[in-house]
């Protein structure tokens, strides 16, 4: 699964088309450390004050800060608002 | 975002409250049901969010059984509560068709310019060309009107307006110009005051005055009746001529050598009054909150209300005043008394007088400064009046009786 994904991020890349319109790779856009957008996503798997987590086809994303707030969440995408300090990348086993 | 809310304040939104712990799990049920969730805020206990009210509806026995909704807001839920309450709905419907016919018609005419008499005649010949109150506002052509009035009346000045639900007609009366003494038509001229002849020049007509004479008000000085040099006839001739007098004029004056003047304490209170159709009702404030005061009225007109009807509000202010006594020291009051004086000579006078002598005395008691004067002025008295030619039949007439 991860590695046919793989191959059609690349052919998206070649054939300069939106990632997203081949693959299942998740999109994540930041605008200052104010707010996260994360399109392509399969859910929340931490929601606490200082910390979310989303889950994504390849790994989670793990937001570190405070003051966090789900500004719109919907089937496609997620927006987090808050102080934003980290952000992991966990790979999936 | 803006947008967004925007759109969901019209459409509707509901508003969650949960107490479940485990919030991501509600969020990812919401999520896979395919409904938006937005303003997640994480709370003592559980979480709040909103969702919009055609995703409730479509999955409210699911959302129901999970969480509780706190509250409905935008303006679809809002008409859809309306939609039970028909009495209400109702009772707006009607105000607002209402409310529409009433500021549709006109209930007043105004005539604005003219006396009482003419607005009478205005009114009742309006009435004669159906033009009735109520009347629509759209069934009233201005311009038509105007031409209409203007053509029935000798006004100089027709403006017709339409102010709420008030016909405004605005007019201007002919002034009656005064008759005018043309140059060929015979006339004399008469003294306009008693005075003593200094000087006259007579270009045409027969002087019957001579200077130093004494002359009375009315009387002739220069006769438009002249002998004719052919016959023994008389012919009217129009007059011409300028006849200076001496005129005198005495003036007794008095001014206060102590007055009480009013001075302000700077304290204000107001009152308020609601007018309506002349009729003034109070509502805040006191009447006559102080001893001495200085009163100002002003009426304030209430958006839309003033327009359609004849209430507004009235805003009476009591200034608050000391009395003070003032003394006016000798020269002072007798340069006001000059001043009036110069000030009521002017009155009666022309522009053209010249004053000869003033006589001005000065004197004064416990209370009073007083001022005697007697100006002597140099000014033209001379006054055109036609002369008319007298019927034999009538002299005769008038002989008999």
């Amino acid at each position: 699964m991860s590695r046919f994904n793989n191959f059609r991020s690349k052919l998206a890349d070649e054939l300069e088309i939106p990632n997203d319109a081949l693959s299942d790779n998740f999109e994540l856009r930041m605008h200052g450390n104010k707010k996260v957008i994360i399109e392509n996503h399969l859910g929340i798997t931490v929601y606490e004050d200082n910390i979310v987590s989303v889950k994504t086809n390849d790994q989670d994303v793990t937001i570190k800060g405070s003051k966090f707030k789900i500004e719109e969440i919907n089937n496609y995408k997620v927006i987090i608002k808050g102080k934003i300090k980290e952000i992991v990348f966990s790979m999936k086993e | 975002m803006l947008i967004f809310k925007l759109m969901y304040l019209i459409r509707g939104y509901v508003v969650i409250c949960s107490d479940v712990i485990n919030s991501e799990k509600l969020l990812n049920i919401l999520r896979r049901k395919n409904i938006t969730v937005w303003d997640v805020q994480k709370k003592d206990k559980g979480i709040k969010f909103k969702i919009s009210y055609e995703d409730y509806i479509k999955n409210s026995n699911l959302i129901n059984e999970i969480v509780k909704p706190v509250s409905k807001r935008g303006a679809i839920p809002k008409l859809k509560k309306l939609k039970l309450r028909r009495g209400f709905s109702t009772g707006v419907l009607i105000l607002i068709i209402s409310l529409y016919l009433l500021t549709s018609m006109i209930w007043d005419v105004e005539v604005v310019g003219t006396n009482q008499t003419n607005t009478n005649k205005i009114l009742a010949f309006l009435e004669e060309n159906q033009i009735k109150i109520p009347l629509a506002i759209s069934n009233i052509e201005a311009k038509k009107l105007e031409t209409l009035i203007y053509n029935n009346f000798d006004y100089k000045f027709v403006d017709v307006i339409v102010e709420g639900s008030k016909l405004i007609i605005f007019i201007r009366e002919e002034e009656t110009e005064p008759a005018e003494i043309k140059s060929n038509e015979p006339s004399s001229i008469i003294s306009s005051k008693n005075a003593i002849i200094n000087k006259i020049i007579a270009k045409s007509g027969q002087p019957v005055v001579r200077e130093g004479d004494v002359v009375y008000e009315g009387q002739t000085l220069i006769m438009g009746l002249v002998k004719n040099k052919n016959s023994d006839d008389f012919m009217m001739v129009p007059s011409d001529g300028i006849v200076y007098g001496k005129t005198y004029y005495n003036f007794e004056m008095k001014e206060e050598k102590i007055r009480n003047v009013n001075i302000s304490t700077n304290k204000s209170k107001s009152v308020y009054y609601l007018k309506i159709n002349g009729n003034s009702i109070k509502i805040i404030g006191d009447k006559e909150p102080y001893e001495n005061y200085n009163y100002r009225e002003k009426v304030i007109k209430l958006p839309i209300v003033s327009n359609i009807t004849d209430i507004s509000i009235l805003k009476g202010t009591y200034y608050e005043e000391v009395i003070k006594e003032i003394e006016i020291d000798k020269s002072t009051a007798e340069n006001k008394m000059k001043v009036r004086m110069y000030d009521e000579l002017l009155k009666r006078c022309d522009e053209d007088s010249r004053i000869l002598k003033s006589t001005i005395n000065f004197s004064e008691d416990d209370e009073f400064y007083y001022l005697i004067a007697q100006i002597e002025v140099i000014e033209d008295i001379g006054e055109k009046i036609r002369i008319f030619p007298v019927l034999e039949e009538e002299t005769k007439e008038k002989m008999e009786e």
